[in-house]
């Protein structure tokens, strides 16, 4: 009995140590960026990793690329060569593309100019309802339903934008620009078979077993397939850091997109040439509803609308002053968060190539609205104080206010979010401001947010190309993003801001002007604005606006961590997010 | 089966889909009664296109008219809609496809716990109060009382990043081994205990006596009357065996990643995928009325005692 037992036993260690047993190919890579893609139709993909898998399946008129230096570039793909517009007398600036000659898509049919034609168009469209359809905003036509882009044969592709933009290349390179064909996407399903997934990239799809692998293997009918080098690319689909973390560690994968919170400190020590923190365009704040009445009860009475909202834009900038964003960065965030003392991200880049977020704010002897040094944590501290004593009664002996109204921080549940949320009610709490947290589960958190039913409440936000504007613009009156409320309820009628164009050559001159009589005017005169440098001297002045406000408290720039085995050579990965693993090669050790 | 028999079937099966409707119809209201919707996300898309969407949908109509549409659709057709999220497919092939992971899944862990559970239980009541009952006893006290989630990380960490003997994600080869074990260890303690008491029972029993003093042989005393009549408590564990490997199966997809049907329910509730929330909640609402009822009528099978008015 017992000897059976023990043969039993055996013989079950040994079928789970052969089924643990994997074969390794060499030319096959595994990463794991996050669970199944929503969708992998270039159109319709509105995450970063479906981005990044859709950039090694197709190919647009634009890539990005590493130059001979190792610096990271845009150069042409489809198109023989990335060329400059011609302005018209009008402004509107027509590009003329040839595209290079021998295209093929998957299944061996000619690639044609056509094909882009129909791609926009589609993707640009309503019906097609694409979460990132605005992208063609500024190609002409667009508000009017009737993208002004045509196939002029099959080689030329003629598209006019309504003024100069200077991201226009790397539009070239975003997924929602890559070609598909007509034929192709007729049928709804078509990008969720392999067999019927006919695509034009350095890839093809072979197999997608659906929330559990997804396998790329190299397109030899891609024009440039001879510089390819990773064969094969395993896409393995799960969202659980942990996870993750086990299958990185015993060498199953390659890269993993995320780690879990709380490990962060321990692998940045244990593994420190393959634990990455890399830049990423975007920024973590905490948001004020313009709406919410946050100062004493009497001071409504005895002051005019736009006198109060004038205080509470004062309070809400010396509240932003109380947080160290020094502590939330390396205690709380200890991913390599940078601490953000304006609304644009770090890694936009100005008119002159510098940063933009250098740029920002008016001092001289610290970057941005505020200064984030440590040194200067307690001088913030004290200024706020002295500001928010003018508004409320202070109790010097216990140092702490009486009179601010109770306040209620909103945050999307989330052990990261509910840390930051508790950090800054303990900062409020010591001016004896009293904070309450509460959180919500994502859906319902957006859609409570987008309402403006909130006092205060987290967000953030990730840039889709490198230009200020894709942080400015969401703050219109208009703007399905504008959760502050911003010339909306209250706010519309409120006239307290002012705006002096003349010296920039406008004929624009506001004093107590409403939100949408300065700051829609702002952005609409950015958006057709032809002149880099006046363009970008706008888009610091619709910032200094919007800061002046109060209302956005930025916290910290954020970073994209994640882990990437030494053996990996030839990896990459652009400001965006999106991850290149077709230039790789796996060294044996 | 006397008419009796089959009446009481008759009316099971009418209540079952009485209860399946009582599932679809609160699940239907209550998911549209949470606010956000399928559309919403992080970077808003314009209101036009959001329109265009929703007509797409048929989620433009009233309520009561979209609950009638959808009913009319599953009960005349058989059609659970497309998917609002994987735009493309529809809610029936990603309930297959996780159903094939689940079923596999939960069959397996099934089998082992029953297997392994009425074994251990009868050595345990067959050598009662020996050091083996004890240890048996002991071990099965621990894994009933330890959480799925618990178990799941424990096992991973040991085996899979410890160890490295086995996967840690559940969906390449030899992954479904740890969640198999972590699925099936609950109810296989529990069995083993169900068995060890019933078994005790029924071996002090007078017809086992009666058998023993007629000189039949203790193997089939034990296979031919023991086992046979102390199965019965296992069998009407079945039904609460299998909701607690279905629900299970939500926290332990979860953990190893395996691409089963519990995770896409959890996922879609996130997302507001109402077509895919509903679809794989009706799937779940009959397996577990469907299996009860089995085990009810099995319960019936094996104690033709039973009367189950």
């Amino acid at each position: 009995m017992k000897k059976k037992l023990l043969a039993l036993l055996l013989a079950g260690v040994m079928a789970l140590s052969l089924a643990a047993c994997g074969k390794k190919s060499d030319e096959a890579i595994s990463v794991c960026l996050a669970s199944e893609p929503d969708t992998l139709d270039p159109a319709l993909n509105s995450a970063v990793d479906g981005a990044t898998l859709i950039a090694h399946l197709f190919s647009g008129l634009a890539k990005w690329e590493l130059d001979e230096k190792g610096n990271l570039a845009i150069v042409a793909d489809c198109a023989k060569e990335l060329v400059d517009g011609v302005v018209g007398a009008d402004g509107k600036v027509t590009y003329t593309y040839t595209l290079r000659d021998g295209l093929k898509w998957s299944d061996g049919k000619a690639l044609t100019a056509k094909d882009f034609e129909f791609a926009w168009k589609r993707a640009a469209s309503e019906e097609l309802g694409a979460d990132y359809g605005y992208m063609f905003e500024v190609v002409d036509g667009y508000a009017d339903g009737n993208l002004n882009v045509t196939a002029k044969d099959d080689k030329t592709l003629v598209v006019v934008l309504s003024n100069a933009v200077s991201y226009w290349n790397e539009l070239l390179a975003f997924p929602t620009y890559f070609p598909v064909r007509e034929d192709v996407v007729a049928s709804e399903s078509w990008a969720t078979d392999p067999k019927t997934y006919i695509c034009n990239g350095p890839y093809t799809m072979t197999s997608w077993d659906h929330n559990s692998l997804i396998v790329l293997t190299k397109n030899d009918k891609y024009a440039d397939a001879n510089k390819v080098t990773m064969g094969k690319i395993n896409f393995y689909l799960s969202d659980d850091a942990n996870n993750m973390l086990s299958n990185f560690k015993n060498g199953d994968w390659q890269l993993i997109d995320d780690v879990p919170t709380n490990e962060i400190a321990a692998l940045k020590t244990a593994y420190p040439n393959e634990f990455v923190v890399a830049g990423q365009i975007g920024t973590y704040y905490v948001c004020w509803n313009v709406n919410e009445k946050i100062l004493p009860a009497d001071f409504y009475k005895k002051n005019d609308a736009a006198a109060a909202e004038k205080a509470e834009a004062e309070v809400r900038n010396a509240v932003s002053l109380l947080f160290d964003r020094n502590y939330i960065a390396e205690e709380i965030g200890q991913a390599g968060q940078v601490p953000a003392s304006s609304f644009v991200a770090m890694g936009m880049t100005d008119a002159d190539g510098s940063q933009f977020y250098k740029n920002a704010g008016h001092s001289s002897s610290y970057v941005g609205y505020f200064d984030t040094a440590k040194s200067a944590t307690e001088s913030n501290f004290a200024a706020a104080v002295e500001i928010l004593k003018k508004y409320y009664n202070y109790d010097a002996s216990a140092k702490k206010f009486t009179n601010f109204p109770t306040m209620t921080y909103l945050y999307n549940t989330s052990e990261g979010h509910k840390a930051i949320g508790e950090y800054l009610q303990s900062a409020m709490a010591s001016v004896g401001i009293t904070m309450n947290l509460t959180n919500q589960e994502w859906a319902t958190f957006l859609n409570t947010r987008k309402n403006g039913d909130y006092s205060i409440a987290r967000n953030g936000w990730l840039a889709d190309f490198n230009d200020p504007i894709s942080f400015l613009d969401m703050w219109t009156t208009a703007s399905g993003n504008n959760d502050v409320q911003l010339g909306k309820g209250e706010h519309e009628n409120i006239k307290l801001y002012d705006l002096d164009l003349s010296s920039l050559g406008y004929d624009v001159k506001v004093k107590s002007g409403t939100w949408a009589q300065t700051y829609d005017k702002l952005i609409e005169l950015i958006k057709g604005c032809t002149d880099t440098n006046k363009r970008y001297q706008l888009m610091h002045i619709a910032e200094d606006l919007l800061m002046s406000t109060g209302t956005i408290c930025p916290l910290y720039y954020y970073t994209d961590i994640y882990m990437i085995s030494e053996k990996v050579d030839g990896f990459f990965a652009n400001p965006l997010g999106y991850k290149y693993f077709m230039y790789t090669t796996i060294k044996e050790k | 089966m006397n008419s009796k028999t089959l009446g009481y079937i008759l009316k099971r099966v009418l209540l079952s889909i009485l209860t399946v409707w009582v599932v679809i119809t609160i699940t239907f209201f209550v998911m549209h009664a949470v606010p956000g919707g399928p559309f919403l996300s992080e970077k808003a898309i314009s209101e036009k296109a959001q329109a265009a969407l929703e007509a797409k949908y048929g989620l433009d109509k009233p309520l009561h008219i979209q609950y009638f549409t959808y009913l009319k659709d599953i009960v005349t057709k058989f059609d659970f809609g497309p998917s609002l999220k994987q735009r493309g497919r529809n809610v029936i092939d990603i309930i297959k496809d996780g159903m094939r992971v689940s079923a596999k899944l939960g069959v397996i862990a099934a089998g082992i716990a029953l297997a392994v559970g009425v074994v251990l239980g009868s050595v345990a009541a067959l050598r009662r109060n020996r050091i083996i009952d004890k240890v048996i006893m002991v071990v099965t006290t621990a894994f009933v009382s330890m959480p799925s989630f618990i178990m799941g990380s424990f096992l991973l960490l040991l085996f899979a990043v410890k160890l490295r003997l086995l996967p840690a994600n559940g969906a390449t080869s030899g992954g479904l081994i740890l969640p198999v074990i972590t699925l099936s260890l609950s109810p296989m303690a529990y069995i083993t205990r169900l068995t060890r008491s019933s078994m005790l029972d029924v071996l002090g029993q007078d017809y086992i006596r009666t058998a023993k003093a007629k000189g039949v042989p203790a193997g089939k005393i034990i296979f031919g009357h023991a086992l046979k009549n102390s199965l019965i408590p296992v069998i009407t564990y079945f039904g609460p065996m299998l909701a607690y490997i279905v629900t299970g199966s939500l926290v332990v997809e979860q953990i190893f990643a395996v691409p089963g049907i519990g995770r896409a329910f959890v996922n879609c509730i996130t997302s507001r995928d109402y077509p895919l929330l509903m679809g794989t909640t009706i799937v779940l609402a009959t397996l577990i009325v469907v299996m009860n009822l089995v085990s009810d009528i099995l319960y019936k099978v094996v104690d033709p005692r039973i009367n189950l008015e």
